[in-house]
């Protein structure tokens, strides 16, 4: 790298700048954890933190979902709608007395196709993306509908590891979400499909020179989510137990806002699951210490909806910030 | 400026218009909706159908304008925005007592506001307005419910202030002969015959250019997203004065039937191609469309996926028109 047109006193306060954008979402964990423990009593207790990993857990999948089209510079609105969908077929089998694995397997492949509708609109159609999912958020939010005919289906979890069993005090459902993280961090870094989302989302055309298949990746990203939301689910029947008309409806913003809080770039190109996992611990942190102070659950949107308007804020300024220091150095 | 030295448009060319399209649609879904319902086309249907109109209709042209703005402009916030200036209106008049006419006014240029939180992030920051607008759906529809505790209010009843909601002037609803029809007016003149909407193509065309040319873009998108907030909340007035309660929810999902009526009516959803008169006329179309599936006895719910594959089909449809389209 040539640098010798740059000032000097330029570099270290873009470093910074860098340093802070990475510490800043571990910051802002410990200090709203410090806050809650001080100010809601029962917050640090280990009952209450397994509690807000169950409740949070199907969240999480469908956040991380999320992560992965929006690293693409694309969006998915759908996703909570699409899970309600999910959630009443796989309901409905199990407690028709379809073997567990089947319905699992059953609810992942549904969401894969209801990810693909999204996938083949947004890549063969060439409709962008918040059109096209903001359109089928509203076609299976109908579906939904249809399909719950006014009877709400009743159904515990479809295997203990999706419900809220414990083993030893730690959450299975838990150890779930954090084997598919694990997963999902190593593929987006370490494999091929990973490092091709990265390079769309950072320039689609430029990509596209190079040789990366982007209308197929493109696709699979999007059959990627449908698929994540299929296990999230069944993760959501095993919480509440029952699947009504209106399922899922209110988990597509915090699944958006956890992958914005997190620090994944709404431009695309970067971020990963990992700080979607940080993101979410903050919201679902948020939500869980707002409660325990007393605060009415009505203001649980204006929090939500604050923490991604600043945590946009931030990300855009700081990286437009860099892209000046590095348009410097050219 | 002159549109003489302009060639004229060939028949082909005004066939394939998007308007004219929309027009045969209004009138065949009017013949398949009365073939449905014997009561479609009653005069007393037509009003209340028209009267649903109005709101919606202002949502979709602030949207729209948004739209054509160009950037990725978005505005999912409308509804929400709605919501929350008809609560502000009834704090205005249950609460203070205030007169509704004046707190109707006041509502407005609340609801500009509330546009410009928007307009400040995406023109001045330079925030993607996408998530933008998605986080003050959020923000203002659950302020609306924080500041209500999820109740609702009133105090519109007075002053002959329902007049503006509940009447019609020469069988025409108020709202739409007052509000709907000027906005829309004002809006379609300005677009064609101002320099403000040429303006509005060139931001919405390219930055860069309109920059070069001399245009404060960001002071005008800054301007399109303030519009599109006043609008909304003059849609919360007329909904309280029909309705004569302001609630939380009153605009929900209401931006699913904007954008709907915006990229049904031709509004390119990368800006600064369209007409606000193919708007209009989308419009017609999805009130039609609602109000049919409404006396066919088919509900709220379902209507919300028929929107969702309009939403799909129209944006289909202004694909396979625009990669025909040179440029």
């Amino acid at each position: 790298m040539t640098t010798t047109t740059v000032p000097s006193a330029f570099a270290p306060s873009a470093r910074m700048l860098v340093l802070l954008r990475n510490a800043l979402l571990p910051l802002l964990l410990v200090a709203e954890v410090i806050f809650f423990t001080v100010a809601a009593p029962g917050f640090l207790s280990a009952a209450n933190l397994a509690n807000v990993v169950i409740n949070s857990a199907d969240l999480a999948l469908l956040a991380a979902g999320v992560t992965l089209v929006v690293l693409l510079a694309g969006i998915d609105v759908s996703v909570g709608p699409m899970l309600g969908v999910v959630a009443w077929v796989g309901a409905t089998l199990f407690v028709a007395g379809l073997p567990p694995l089947l319905v699992v397997v059953i609810s992942v492949l549904l969401g894969g196709a209801l990810g693909a509708i999204n996938g083949g609109l947004v890549v063969g159609g060439r409709i962008s993306p918040i059109i096209t999912t903001l359109g089928t958020a509203a076609i299976f939010k109908t579906v939904l509908f249809i399909l719950w005919d006014s009877t709400d289906v009743f159904a515990g979890p479809v295997v203990p590891a999706l419900g809220p069993a414990r083993a030893g005090g730690i959450p299975l459902v838990g150890l779930v979400v954090l084997a598919m993280f694990g997963v999902l961090a190593y593929v987006l870094r370490h494999r091929v499909f990973g490092r091709r989302l990265f390079a769309i989302g950072n320039d689609a055309e430029g990509a596209r020179l190079l040789g990366v298949p982007v209308a197929r990746t493109s696709f699979a990203a999007y059959v990627l989510v449908g698929a994540l939301v299929g296990v999230a689910a069944l993760i959501y029947v095993g919480r509440v137990g029952v699947v009504q008309a209106t399922a899922g409806n209110e988990l597509t913003l915090p699944a958006i806002a956890a992958v914005v809080v997190g620090g994944t770039s709404i431009l695309g190109g970067e971020g990963g699951v990992l700080r979607t996992l940080g993101g979410l611990a903050f919201i679902a942190l948020l939500q869980n210490g707002v409660v325990l102070m007393g605060v009415p659950p009505l203001w649980n949107g204006v929090l939500v909806g604050a923490a991604v308007a600043l945590a946009v804020a931030f990300d855009v300024l700081t990286r437009r910030t860099l892209d000046k220091r590095i348009g410097a150095k050219r | 400026m002159t549109t003489g030295a302009l060639p004229r448009r060939s028949m082909r060319d005004r066939v394939s218009d998007r308007r004219v399209f929309l027009a045969v649609l209004v009138v065949a879904l009017g013949a398949l909706m009365s073939l449905l319902s014997p009561y479609f086309l009653e005069v007393g249907n037509l009003l209340a159908m028209t009267q649903y109109g109005a709101v919606i209709g202002l949502l979709a042209l602030g949207v729209s304008l948004v739209i054509l703005g160009g950037r990725g402009g978005i505005d999912l916030s409308v509804g929400s925005a709605l919501s929350l200036s008809g609560i502000f209106m009834g704090l205005l008049a249950q609460n203070l007592g205030l007169s509704p006419w004046l707190a109707a006014l006041v509502t407005v240029a609340f609801g500009a506001l509330l546009g410009s939180v928007n307009g400040f992030m995406v023109a001045r920051l330079g925030l993607p307005p996408l998530i933008v607008t998605l986080s003050t759906l959020f923000l203002y529809g659950a302020l609306a419910q924080v500041l209500t505790h999820g109740g609702q209010l009133g105090g519109f009843g007075r002053e002959g202030f329902a007049a503006l909601g509940q009447t019609a002037i020469l069988g025409v609803p108020a709202q739409v002969l007052l509000v709907l029809a000027p906005a829309f007016a004002v809006a379609i003149w300005a677009q064609n015959r101002t320099a403000l909407g040429r303006r509005l193509h060139q931001i919405g065309t390219s930055d860069r250019a309109a920059a070069l040319a001399g245009i404060d873009v960001n002071k005008l998108r800054f301007r399109l997203y303030c519009v599109s907030g006043a609008l909304a909340a003059l849609g919360a007035v007329v909904t309280n004065a029909w309705l004569l309660t302001a609630r939380p929810s009153a605009g929900l999902g209401m931006e699913l039937q904007a954008i709907t009526i915006a990229v049904l009516g031709g509004i390119h959803i990368f800006g600064g191609r369209g007409h606000l008169s193919g708007v209009l006329l989308a419009l017609a179309d999805v009130v039609v469309l609602s109000w049919g599936l409404q006396l066919a006895q088919v509900g709220n719910s379902v209507q919300t996926g028929v929107l969702g594959l309009v939403l799909v089909g129209a944006a289909l449809l202004n694909n396979l028109i625009g990669r025909r389209a040179p440029g």
